[in-house]
């Protein structure tokens, strides 16, 4: 087995150190100013990135980030198992139960908040692809890819905001979290099958039986794995030491349906997903341990990967203002739009409709994931990335202020 | 409280059992009795229910004995609703060899979609049973200001001792996950507001309620209810449960089971359903 030299292993660990330290940082100013820590860790990852600290001290960015080649693969490990985890909290973070208890009013907000700017960013890139920077030979996926990557909402951003605006618990807020994992669900489903589609994902097994082999994954996870799970947790639970019986066994089950997805030819992170999902729901998962898990991951892996972000991409260099005004507002409008139909569709208010409407409107995290593999298979260009990232941080920023103006405005009667 | 009080049949072993229970109960309320059978009408059953009925419910004054024949479930339903019945009491089924007990397809049918509130009796007894340790949900749901109600109402009439009010904090992983970029000091705020904010919930709707005797024990945990109050009956051993359900379940509920199904395949104790 090869291993990393002396001065590579001493340069990755300055990689993660400098990586968690900025991250804390900007993090720790992100929570002053009553804004998500995401939004933090972005900004940390631009300043340490070739954006201002190439800029700034080339020489020493350098020979931070780019002087060993093997350290930066051994880093991208590390990225990749950050963002596999990610996505299996974020599936750990649905609750069937809730989605169940809400009913058809979250479905029908969830989809019409998904249609619309799937809709809208598909002809928004399918029409003109070259200024956008979509790829214009894999036009149609690449689109749709854009649309989907619009469409998502960060339910643990949102239940954030939700929390700090003490709605968590109200009618309207169950509502939007409801929506939010409705959101996630059918948008991780949606890429999967899109990415099986794209000229550059098909090094599986073919585009039907990947698509068949992923929705008999995904029915399978939360029928007969759920049960699967349901009898083996209490063994775990009781047998085996806690929490670390269970942090290790669970995380070793999301890396083994995670390598399946990848080996059927769709990203490592549907299969942690989708197996974070049944794991979430099984009644033999404690809150206590979905804490742990939260804190283990959100604290250590989620800072590498949204810092990451801003080492691969020079948001100077490749930022574009037309690009990035059109994603801005064509993601902003068609969700906010989409989201505040489909309350008014499901019988709630005025009012309640917009709080839905910029609740949903939330991102942070999943669709900075979406964009990122989009760029990393070729399919948007990275002016358009930037445009999504920038997207993300205005919502996360927006959606907090914009949710209380929203539910305590006074309407008249007649447009109520 | 509950007038017209009905009891579903089906000559089982336990069938003397259970009418002694719903004496009791209609004696507590001063109610009227309604025996229920689905099934043919033969001398012999007669002659079986006029022997239990004579020794137990003979000095009942309003009482109806109704045979009806079709479809069990929907036949129980229609005579609920024909007679207005307010409480329906059914028999749970024991697992072989186990000392566990569930509700059969026809009874789970019946409260799906019955209008009226169920009591399900899962060891019911010639003594009758006494509900001295009654848990209530009082999980934040649509109902829950009608089943604490109830559930108090209840208690009192069979003269419970205890009475614990059980409330879950939703989605408390996710809660305190989002909570982890905060200070020590904040989660621990954080975490002692959520507790509070479910005993202020329960304190909230048990307020203008006469309590009688009862000892009100307010418990708040996380994670899903139904697993939580089950865990919670085995835990204190309760005699019964107090919840409601006002949904109409379909498809999907069979596929994804929620709360009320799981609490159904494996009841921890006697069940009072509230419906709305």
């Amino acid at each position: 087995m090869e291993t990393l030299n002396h001065k590579e292993v001493i340069n990755l660990l300055l990689q993660l150190a400098s990586m968690l330290i900025m991250a804390r940082v900007f993090s720790e100013i992100a929570r002053k100013l009553k804004q998500p820590a995401v939004v933090g860790e972005i900004l940390a990852g631009i300043i340490l990135g070739p954006t201002i600290l190439g800029m700034l001290m080339p020489d020493f960015y350098a020979s931070l980030f780019s002087s060993h080649s093997m350290t930066n693969i051994a880093l991208d490990g590390f990225v990749q198992i950050a963002v596999v985890l990610l996505l299996f909290i974020a599936g750990i973070e649905v609750e069937l139960q809730v989605v169940w208890s809400q009913g058809k009013n979250a479905l029908k907000i969830a989809l019409a908040s998904m249609i619309l700017p799937i809709i809208a960013g598909f002809v928004v890139a399918y029409a003109f692809p070259e200024f956008l920077g979509v790829n214009i030979n894999d036009r149609i996926v690449a689109s749709t890819f854009f649309g989907l990557a619009i469409s998502i909402t960060a339910l643990a951003v949102v239940a954030r905001v939700l929390m700090d605006l003490n709605l968590f618990k109200t009618k309207t807020g169950l509502l939007i979290i409801a929506g939010a994992m409705v959101v996630d669900v059918v948008g991780w489903i949606v890429f999967s099958v899109i990415l099986s589609l794209s000229e550059s994902g098909k090094e599986g097994l073919g585009v039907w039986p990947t698509i068949g082999l992923t929705l008999f994954f995904t029915v399978f996870m939360l029928t007969g794995g759920k049960g699967l799970i349901n009898r083996v947790l209490p063994w775990t639970n009781k047998n085996l030491a806690w929490p670390g019986g269970l942090l290790s066994l669970s995380l070793a089950i999301c890396f083994l349906a995670a390598s399946f997805t990848e080996f059927i030819g769709i990203h490592a992170i549907f299969g942690a997903f989708i197996i974070g999902v049944a794991l979430g729901d099984s009644e033999h998962l404690t809150e206590k341990a979905k804490e742990i898990l939260h804190q283990f991951i959100n604290n250590i892996f989620a800072p590498i990967f949204f810092v990451s972000i801003g080492l691969k991409v020079n948001f100077i260099e490749a930022f574009d203002l037309g690009v990035v005004g059109v994603v801005v507002i064509v993601g902003l409008l068609t969700k906010y739009f989409g989201a505040y139909l489909g309350a008014r569709f499901a019988g709630l208010k005025r009012n309640k409709s917009m709080v839905v409407g910029f609740g949903l409107s939330t991102r942070g995290s999943m669709d900075i994931i979406l964009g990122l593999i989009a760029l990393e298979y070729g399919m948007v260009s990275e002016s358009l990335f930037i445009g999504l990232v920038i997207l993300a941080l205005l919502s996360s920023i927006l959606s907090g202020p914009l949710m209380g103006w929203a539910e305590n405005l006074k309407l008249s009667p007649s447009s109520k | 409280m509950y007038q017209k009080i009905g009891l579903a049949l089906a000559f089982s072993p336990r069938m003397e059992a259970l009418i002694a229970e719903a004496k009791r109960l209609v004696d507590l309320f001063d109610g009227e009795l309604i025996l229920i059978h689905v099934g043919v009408k033969t001398p012999e059953l007669e002659s079986r229910l006029s022997e239990i009925f004579d020794k137990h419910c003979s000095s009942l004054r309003r009482v109806k004995i109704l045979w009806k024949e079709g479809k069990p479930a929907k036949q129980i339903l229609e005579t609920c609703a024909e007679e207005k019945v307010d409480l329906l009491i059914l028999g749970a089924l024991k697992k072989e060899g186990l000392l566990t007990y569930y509700l059969g397809s026809v009874a789970r049918k019946i409260i799906r979609k019955a209008n009226c509130s169920l009591l399900t009796l899962i060891e019911p007894r010639l003594e009758t049973t006494a509900f001295s340790q009654v848990v209530i949900n009082g999980t934040q749901l649509e109902i829950t200001p009608k089943v604490i109600q109830r559930g108090i109402d209840f208690s009192k009439k069979v003269e419970s001792k205890n009475v614990h009010i059980l409330n879950e904090i939703k989605m408390y992983g996710l809660v305190m996950g989002t909570a982890s970029e905060d200070s020590e000091d904040e989660v621990s705020g954080t975490r002692r507001k959520l507790v509070q904010d479910e005993i202020d919930y329960v304190e909230e709707n048990l307020k203008g309620l006469d309590l009688g005797d009862l000892k009100i024990n307010i418990k708040v945990t996380g994670g899903r209810w139904a697993t939580e109050l089950a865990r919670y009956c085995e835990k204190i051993n309760a005699d019964l449960l107090v919840m409601g359900d006002d949904r109409k379940l379909n498809f999907f509920d069979r596929l994804f089971p929620h709360d009320l199904e799981d609490l159904l395949g494996n009841l921890p104790c006697n069940l009072l359903m509230i419906k709305s």
